[in-house]
């Protein structure tokens, strides 16, 4: 720097220190700046520090550093960079401006900073790589969403179109029907109703299960419901419409209780239809109705035990248990749509299977 | 509408002061905000009516108001000066701008020209990119490496810069509580700025800017070389050139006085 004894302490300094004029030109500068551009004091004075920068560095000079200094009168850890080469010298800066004896001077005072920049790096790195996994995620999350959005509309639109031919052939049948038939005739045409019947029930769950899955939930409308009556009620109807098969129904106990009679209905024709197909024959199928704290729901069959492993996902939808006939509507939705029933009166299914028989069990809260 | 008043105020943080029989509105270039004009601006006050703002993103502006989409372009931003422009009536302004807020007043003097009296240009650059016979002053490598630092400098261009705290000699400029916001920007935004500033070309637009303008040009400054002073000069309608001596490109305030001369100059040349 020069013969002044604190001048060259400064130069053994570990920092960079200079001392431009107002537009940058440099005026003096230590060995350990000169170190890190490998240049002499000889050849830098008379430069601008601003023209030992990365272009960046420069415009950065131009419209932050400079305002900045004159505003402020100093700034402070400015990360900066150096060329001299093709080398690139990241560095942090505090700067001062001021009157020195007259003439308008910046001190500047730089340190090494490669480790900060390098953690700068792998922050903004890091940072790159959580955005584009938060970007991707969304992007699945929408595929996603539009797929079940698609699946839904499909279902419906496919369900909904099958509902008119079905009926016209019911219709069909039951104008046959009234017309003067032969007994084979009336034999085909009971088949037809039986077709039809089972192809609605088909659809009806069809529906029931889109709603479950892609949509929110299985609609119920709750309200005070004699529960044993209701279950009574269903059982009727299903009698005839499975007349081989003897079902009992115990009710226990009796209380106020909650739930929407039309799914409740649903909920144990699946079961029965369920132990009807799966129950060991000339036995009876036992339906328990019961109001104590909770509201339940008990459908037992005798027959073989469920295996362990079956049991455990038997509410999942598409699963079947082995040894159905070919002739039964489900396609195993029915259990699916227990639960999804179940849970919508904010209760659960469950299934308990031994070797004297397996019993289905539904409960949800008493009010 | 009082609430639409309110919201391009405070949107743009629009300070008002003075009065005369002119308005002149400034706008702050990249990187600061409207304290730039602090050595500049208050002369002009005594005899008119200055108007200063933030550009959205910038200084004391309202950082929610801030759109990527919209802010995206110039275009944006010549939207607000219309606004600001519209709010401070009813009579057209002189519109001065720093750096690109002059290429902003350019869209905003071209899309409604009744609105402004004369447009004063300090530090202008319709583009900064070489091309061909036109020297901008960067190579498109330069400018890509200028944007690359601004995404790999994660603290350096948007943190605080505050005042060092040995003792700064002397009063600062300033009082200590504007200091530790002053040019603070969001990293995200001094990026998408900085994108939409150093790559934007404007040239085309030059010949349709009818009203008189004067063009302030450092003899030495790095981001709007003399030349594109001169090619601007040669390529609009009205334009008055004039280089001032200095080194940077701040010169209003490196340079006030130098640049209030012109200023001054070009006011009785048009009879303002």
């Amino acid at each position: 720097m020069s013969t002044d004894p604190l001048a060259s302490q400064l130069d053994f300094i570990p920092c960079g220190v200079l001392q431009t004029l107002d537009d940058g030109t440099i005026r003096r500068v230590n060995r350990t700046f000169c170190a890190w551009v490998n240049a002499t004091a000889e050849t830098l004075i008379g430069r601008r520090f601003q023209d030992l920068l990365t272009i960046g560095g420069k415009i950065f000079h131009h419209t932050h550093w400079a305002p900045l200094l004159r505003l402020q009168g100093s700034i402070s850890e400015v990360k900066l960079e150096l060329v001299h080469g093709e080398e690139v010298l990241p560095i942090l800066v505090n700067a001062i401006r001021r009157d020195d004896d007259g003439t308008i001077v910046h001190e500047i005072a730089a340190y090494v900073a490669r480790d900060r920049d390098r953690y700068e790096q792998e922050l903004v790195q890091a940072r790159r790589r959580l955005e584009a996994a938060v970007a991707e995620l969304s992007l699945l999350h929408s595929t996603a969403k539009d797929r079940a959005a698609f699946a839904e509309q499909m279902m419906g639109i496919v369900s909904h179109d099958l509902r008119n031919p079905l009926n016209a052939i019911r219709l069909g049948a039951e104008i046959l029907e009234k017309s003067d038939v032969s007994e084979p005739q009336r034999r085909v045409l009971a088949r037809i109703a039986g077709a039809v019947d089972r192809s609605t029930h088909l659809i009806e769950d069809l529906l029931d299960f889109t709603s479950a899955r892609v949509g929110n939930g299985i609609a119920v409308t709750l309200r005070p419901i004699d529960l044993h009556e209701c279950i009574a009620a269903a059982l009727d109807e299903l009698r005839l419409s499975h007349p081989t098969r003897e079902i009992v129904h115990v009710v226990r106990d009796h209380g106020p209780a909650l739930g929407d009679p039309r799914r409740l209905a649903q909920l144990v024709g699946n079961l029965v239809s369920n132990a009807d197909t799966y129950g060991a024959p000339s036995t009876p199928v036992t339906v328990t109705s019961a109001i104590r704290e909770r509201c339940v729901i008990d459908v037992h069959n005798v027959g073989a035990q469920i295996p362990y492993a079956l049991q455990k996902t038997m509410f999942e939808p598409m699963t079947r248990g082995a040894g159905a006939s070919g002739n039964t509507r489900s396609v195993g939705l029915g259990l699916f749509i227990v639960r999804e029933i179940a849970r919508a009166h904010r209760g659960t299914a469950s299934v308990e299977s031994l070797e004297s028989g397996t019993t289905f069990h539904v409960e949800w809260r008493a009010p | 509408m009082l609430v639409a008043q309110m919201t391009v105020q405070h949107r743009n943080n629009v300070t008002i002061q003075g009065d005369g029989p002119l308005t002149l509105v400034f706008a702050h270039g990249f990187g600061c905000d409207q304290n730039m004009w602090r050595f500049l601006a208050p002369a002009y006050a005594e005899r008119y009516r200055t108007v200063l703002f933030d550009l959205v993103g910038s200084g004391q502006s309202d950082r929610s108001a801030y759109d990527p989409e919209k802010y995206g372009s110039l275009d944006g931003y010549a939207q607000d000066v219309l606004e600001v422009v519209r709010e401070v009536g009813p009579g057209p302004v002189l519109f001065v701008g720093h750096s690109v807020s002059a290429m902003i007043g350019l869209l905003a003097g071209i899309r409604e020209p009744d609105r402004f009296v004369a447009h004063i240009m300090i530090g202008p650059s319709p583009c900064y990119i070489n091309d061909g016979d036109y020297i901008g002053g960067f190579t498109r490598k330069d400018i890509e490496g200028l944007l690359n630092t601004l995404d790999s400098n994660y603290l350096g261009w948007s943190s605080t810069m505050a005042p060092a705290i040995m003792g700064a000699p002397g009063q600062p400029e300033l009082g200590v509580e504007l200091t530790n916001s002053f040019c603070r920007t969001d990293p995200e935004i001094a990026k998408q700025f900085a994108r939409v500033t150093f790559l934007s070309d404007l040239r085309d637009l030059l010949p349709k800017l009818a009203a008189p303008t004067l063009i302030v040009q450092c003899h030495d400054d790095l981001i709007a070389p003399v030349s594109v002073g001169e090619y601007m000069q040669r390529t609009m309608p009205r334009a008055t050139l004039a280089i001032i001596d200095n080194v940077g490109h701040c010169p209003h305030m490196s340079a006030p006085s130098a640049c209030s001369l012109a200023i001054d100059r070009f006011l009785v040349q048009e009879g303002l």
